[in-house]
């Protein structure tokens, strides 16, 4: 073992000396490392400032306008088109809660009404709506919840411009309109001269001019039923289609139609059963006609896609909320690669081309319109080679 | 029974008077609402058939101006239109329209049936 004597091989004075140059060399490396800590900081530092700043420019260039709500529902950022699309300053929004808010201008109203609307209906956690400011303006806003850990962090709100798309489907509207209506006079013109033929008014015929005269009519007829259902759905378009709802019972509205439709369940063969309620159901308001509308296109399909003396059963029920159609029928069903597309206008399933050509591909789409206007909602069971069962309910008044 | 017929359609025009004549009604015609003004005030019908979009004045303008006329404001009137919405068919009702066609949704001989029975309520006053 070595004995080192202290003191014995080093005079006290160097050593103090030696100890002065070693604090000094540590304090130089403490030093160097701060300054290090410090260089690199500030490089962190500026290095966040570009990454902000090149965020906040693109946020700021973005073609949609953008607000940023923390979970408190404080405005934490927006960009310039928020401020072009409300007709807001940036300086009056920052900081504040977007539902208190209290603004002259009806841009900001309208679009906090449409978000408390969302909030209430909870319908998704995406939630997507279209809002039109002003005459012009259509803007489609979509809110997403921001989540950090499963943790509210606020939500961002996208105001999306619109307004082109929407003009060009308002001139297309408008086409179709004018079209349809511009085609009705010539239509009536051949119902007319084919009926006044057909009834001798121009001289006798022969029992085939007849027939062939008959049929011309039937066709005629069919064209008539298209463009009517092009002007129903222009009006769907346009948001004109429902008019003056009252209080009714929708058994009235069955029966009805039913008896409306005695001619083709006897050209078919088909047992109709309607399962009534055993007690008075709650009224509902609708708009008859078109309520009638959507009854006929849904009994119209199950009659016309199932064979000779299929069976159809119809029932009416109450649940919580609702009065509740349902239809069944032992039809050809809807293929199930399409059964997502059946309420698309236009739209006709791949094996009822093949068993029926005649058909517009508008009925489903405009019935399905027709019941979520009255705040209703349509589904369907389907199963191809077996049968459709389509449910659809009317909340009560 | 008299019948003016206020219709923009040349071929519609000749089926319904043609139609309408052959049931023993006497009818005039008139190509526009203008010139159909001018024939109300000129020989007062006992019902007017009545188009709604024609050029130079509407069906509805048409109507308008009857009713600042003592002679013209009672003449019974059936709507033959092309159109049909329920708001166009409220408004007519309020001005006093005996009924409302839409001429793709209705034959000639249910259009004489409604003549009938105006001829009839006229009969019975």
């Amino acid at each position: 073992m070595e004995i080192i004597e202290l003191g014995k091989n080093e005079p006290q004075a160097c050593s103090e000396a030696q100890l002065a140059q070693i604090r000094d060399e540590e304090f130089r490396k403490i030093r160097m490392a701060f300054l290090n800590i410090l260089e690199d900081t500030e490089d962190a530092r500026q290095g966040a400032v570009k990454e902000k700043n090149k965020t906040l420019t693109i946020v700021d260039n973005l073609t949609d306008g953008v607000l940023v709500l923390d979970e408190n529902n404080r405005i934490e950022l927006t960009n310039p088109l928020v401020d072009i699309f409300l007709k807001q300053k940036q300086e009056n929004l920052l900081g504040k809660n977007i539902f208190k808010i209290k603004s002259k201008k009806s841009e900001l109203s309208s679009l906090v009404a449409l978000l408390k609307s969302g909030k209430k209906n909870k319908i998704k956690n995406i939630f997507r709506k279209e809002l039109l400011l002003g005459d012009k303006l259509y803007l489609e806003v979509t809110t997403v919840p921001l989540e950090e850990n499963n943790n509210n962090r606020g939500t961002l709100i996208i105001l999306h411009d619109v307004s082109r798309d929407k003009f060009i489907e308002t001139i297309k509207t408008e086409f179709v309109s004018i079209a349809a209506h511009q085609l009705r006079t010539p239509l009536s013109a051949i119902k007319w001269t084919l009926k006044m033929m057909l009834d001798g008014d121009i001289g006798k015929i022969t029992a085939e001019q007849k027939d062939l005269l008959e049929k011309t009519y039937q066709s005629n007829e069919r064209m008539i039923a298209l463009i009517n259902d092009l002007l129903n759905v222009t009006r769907i378009e346009e948001g004109r289609f429902l008019y003056k709802p009252e209080p009714m019972q929708m058994e009235d509205i069955v029966d009805t139609v039913i008896n409306n439709s005695e001619e083709i369940l006897r050209m078919k063969k088909t047992k109709l059963k309607f399962n009534k309620p055993k007690e008075l159901l709650p009224e509902v308001l609708v708009d008859k006609e078109k309520m009638s509308m959507v009854v006929q296109n849904l009994l119209e399909n199950a009659i016309k896609y199932t064979n000779l003396e299929a069976e159809i059963d119809i029932s009416l029920e109450k649940t919580d909320k609702d009065v509740l159609f349902k239809i069944k029928d032992s039809g050809v069903g809807i293929p199930k690669e399409q059964q997502e597309r059946i309420f698309t206008k236009f739209f006709r399933g791949s094996n009822v081309i093949k068993m029926e050509t005649d058909g517009s591909g508008l009925g489903l789409y405009t019935t399905k319109n027709i019941v979520e206007s009255h705040s209703g909602k349509i589904w369907f069971d389907s199963e191809e080679g077996k049968g459709t069962t389509f449910y659809f309910t009317v909340p009560f008044i | 029974m008299k019948i003016l017929l206020i219709e923009d359609d040349k071929l519609l025009r000749e089926l319904l008077s043609k139609k309408i004549s052959k049931c023993g009604y006497e009818i005039e015609c008139a190509c526009d609402g203008e010139e159909g003004l001018k024939m109300l005030q000129q020989n007062i019908p006992d019902l007017l058939l009545l188009d709604i979009i024609m050029p130079r004045k509407s069906g509805f303008e048409v109507m308008v101006e009857m009713k600042k006329y003592d002679n013209l404001k009672n003449v019974p009137i059936i709507i033959v239109s092309n159109s049909g919405q329920p708001v166009e068919i409220d408004r007519a009702r309020q001005m006093g329209v005996k009924d409302w066609i839409v001429k793709t949704e209705f034959d000639l001989d249910e259009v004489i049936d409604k003549i009938k029975k105006i001829e009839e309520e006229k009969i019975v006053k």
